[in-house]
């Protein structure tokens, strides 16, 4: 797990700096989960909706169906790194950031609402991909609130690193 | 006096427990605890227009997102005088086939078959059982892209509107589900025949009366305008507060129901029970050969059920897709009345799900929801307690009474958020 540091212009650099040791020369892609009607919590489908418009390709939220991407992807015959952003709280400040590696995923459980990020990462694992989940640390989630100047910061910010790391890889 | 607990009920939706009161080996009670709040849904939508009732029912839950917004839509057309045109009857049909493969394939694989097969998770299935995951996962995919097409959308789709659809699906969309729905018949297949050879537990059982819509035209289905009991009546949807009684009890934040006094079950296994006759293709076959008088008696066997009906929905698909795309785009219907009554009641993945609207000058006046797991918790406390003190009497340890409540609450498929809401053994 890394928490990155505070600063916008250092928590940039660095989430840039973890998410380029673990891809390598893979190429990228992007889940985002979580639920828009509930504030900060859309945060991971957010960040995913913008790289979409960019990447369509590379780029997949809530609202395209997880589970039918991942397999997907688990088909595919090429080195991948799979980020999983999700709204989590960490116990950190709102709009900061975590970088937890597949190893330290914990193995929450499946719902009838969404099947658990380790099913999916163990279903990626045994294809052949990485994965890591982007945590975001929410500030609110009320049901039909608005997103939070810090969590809106973040998500601007991963999607400029995304968008880099994605574009430089297609 | 010891408590059995089951502080937070996994693999279910929703946040709720389970309570087993036992005084040395005799089981006090079993109780259902609900612990989320109730959300007041039915309060928030009063003095709304019946659109605008659209947009928030929905929210109830993202998995039966359909059944609650088709069971408003058909509750508000009665209220309004409008018999919707023929090919939107039929897009709605394909939308509930959607959901209920997307749910019973995420229910029986991910949620129930962990337990039978001595797995604590899908997650930990995964080395052994891979190819079965997947299989359930394509499933679920599947289910997701039909609701996607027919809806707009994965979860919440606002194509489906009072009087019609916003916008009918290309016949391209719709030859692609025709022709995928034919490809995973075969998927479905091998799941039936994997739940019925898996071995369910016989705890549980004791007889139950079974409820379910009575699908028109003799024919299986997830909606209609009466209920059938397995006591050989028939009800009137209208009626359905007859079928319901509810009540509240201390333990819980959601409502519980009761049909004469007795606790009664709804889902998969009640259509099964009422409709099963009615099935038809591999699916009447696998039922032929799979039913019999312990699935009056074991909840457990609601597994089985939900495989057999998935199949029954993928073979169900192509005929359902060939009418639809026979017919012409027709108009949205426009009320003939702005004030009335009127309820709709839908057969959601987890069971009949009502939806009753008071309108008054094009306002709603009065709103009333009863979903699947608020009628059904009475009868899984029942199945529960005589689980209980079936286990204890045979010596089973704690933990193996444990798993078998839980095994028992999930064969329901629980939606506890949608009831407003899992095992505690507490000792007297």
């Amino acid at each position: 797990m890394h928490k990155l540091r505070d600063a916008p212009g250092e928590a940039e650099a660095d989430l840039k700096a973890q998410l380029e040791s673990i891809v390598g020369k893979d190429k990228i892609y992007v889940l985002g989960l979580g639920n828009t009607d509930r504030a900060d919590d859309g945060a991971g489908v957010l960040v995913a909706e913008a790289l979409k418009r960019l990447f369509p390709n590379y780029s997949y939220s809530e609202h395209d169906g997880i589970e039918g991407t991942v397999l997907d992807i688990s088909e595919k015959r090429e080195d991948a790194t799979v980020f999983i952003i999700d709204a989590s709280d960490v116990k950190m400040s709102p709009g900061a950031v975590l970088l937890v590696r597949k190893e330290d995923i914990r193995e929450t459980e499946i719902t009838t609402h969404r099947v658990a990020v380790a099913l999916m990462a163990s279903i990626l694992e045994k294809a052949g991909k990485k994965t890591a989940v982007v945590c975001i640390q929410p500030a609110s989630i009320t049901f039909r609130g608005e997103i939070s100047p810090n969590v809106r910061q973040t998500i601007d910010m991963v999607v400029r690193v995304f968008a880099g790391l994605i574009g430089a890889r297609r | 006096m010891r408590e059995l607990n089951v502080e937070a009920l996994a693999r279910v939706e929703g946040d709720g427990g389970i309570t087993v009161t036992l005084d040395g080996k005799k089981v006090k009670s079993v109780t259902l605890d609900v612990h989320e709040g109730p959300r007041l849904i039915e309060q928030l939508v009063k003095g709304m227009k019946p659109e605008d009732d659209l947009n928030v029912i929905p929210r109830i839950c993202a998995i039966c997102t359909l059944s609650h917004r088709y069971s408003a839509i058909r509750g508000l057309e009665k209220a309004l005088g409008i018999v919707p045109p023929e090919k939107a009857q039929l897009m709605r049909e394909l939308m509930m086939l959607g959901e209920n493969v997307e749910s019973n394939s995420l229910h029986t694989f991910l949620l129930a078959l962990p337990d039978f097969l001595g797995y604590p998770s899908a997650v930990a299935m995964l080395n052994d059982y891979a190819d079965d995951v997947k299989r359930a996962l394509r499933l679920k995919k599947f289910g997701n892209h039909v609701m996607a097409v027919t809806s707009g959308r994965i979860v919440h789709g606002e194509n489906p509107i009072i009087g019609g659809f916003g916008k009918y699906p290309s016949k391209k969309s719709l030859e692609e589900i025709k022709l995928k729905s034919h490809e995973l018949i075969p998927d479905a297949v091998r799941d039936v025949e994997l739940f019925a050879s898996l071995e369910y537990p016989t705890y549980s059982e004791a007889e139950t009366v079974f409820m379910s819509v009575n699908a028109p035209n003799k024919k299986y289905g997830y909606a209609g305008d009466s209920i059938l009991v397995s006591n050989g009546k028939e009800i009137n949807a209208e009626d359905y507060k007859k079928l319901t009684s509810e009540r509240v009890v201390s333990h819980s934040f959601a409502k519980r129901s009761l049909y004469q006094d007795k606790p009664f079950t709804v889902g998969a296994n009640a259509r099964m029970v009422n409709m099963g006759k009615r099935l038809d293709g591999q699916a009447a076959d696998l039922f032929k050969e799979h039913f019999s008088h312990t699935w009056l008696k074991n909840p457990l066997y609601n597994n089985l059920a939900q495989a057999i009906e998935m199949l029954w929905s993928l073979e169900h698909m192509p005929d359902l897709v060939d009418e639809i795309a026979g017919l012409d785009d027709p108009a949205i219907v426009q009320p003939t009345r702005l004030t009335g009554s009127g309820t709709g009641a839908v057969e959601a993945p987890r069971g009949t799900l009502y939806h009753h609207y008071d309108l008054k000058d094009g306002l709603i006046e009065t709103a009333d929801i009863i979903t699947p797991t608020a009628q059904n918790l009475d009868d899984i406390e029942k199945h529960m307690k005589l689980t209980a003190e079936r286990m204890l009497a045979d010596d089973k340890k704690d933990d193996e009474v444990r798993l078998g409540l839980e095994m028992v609450a999930r064969a329901y498929d629980p939606c506890i958020s949608c009831a407003t809401h899992l095992v505690r053994l507490k000792r007297i």
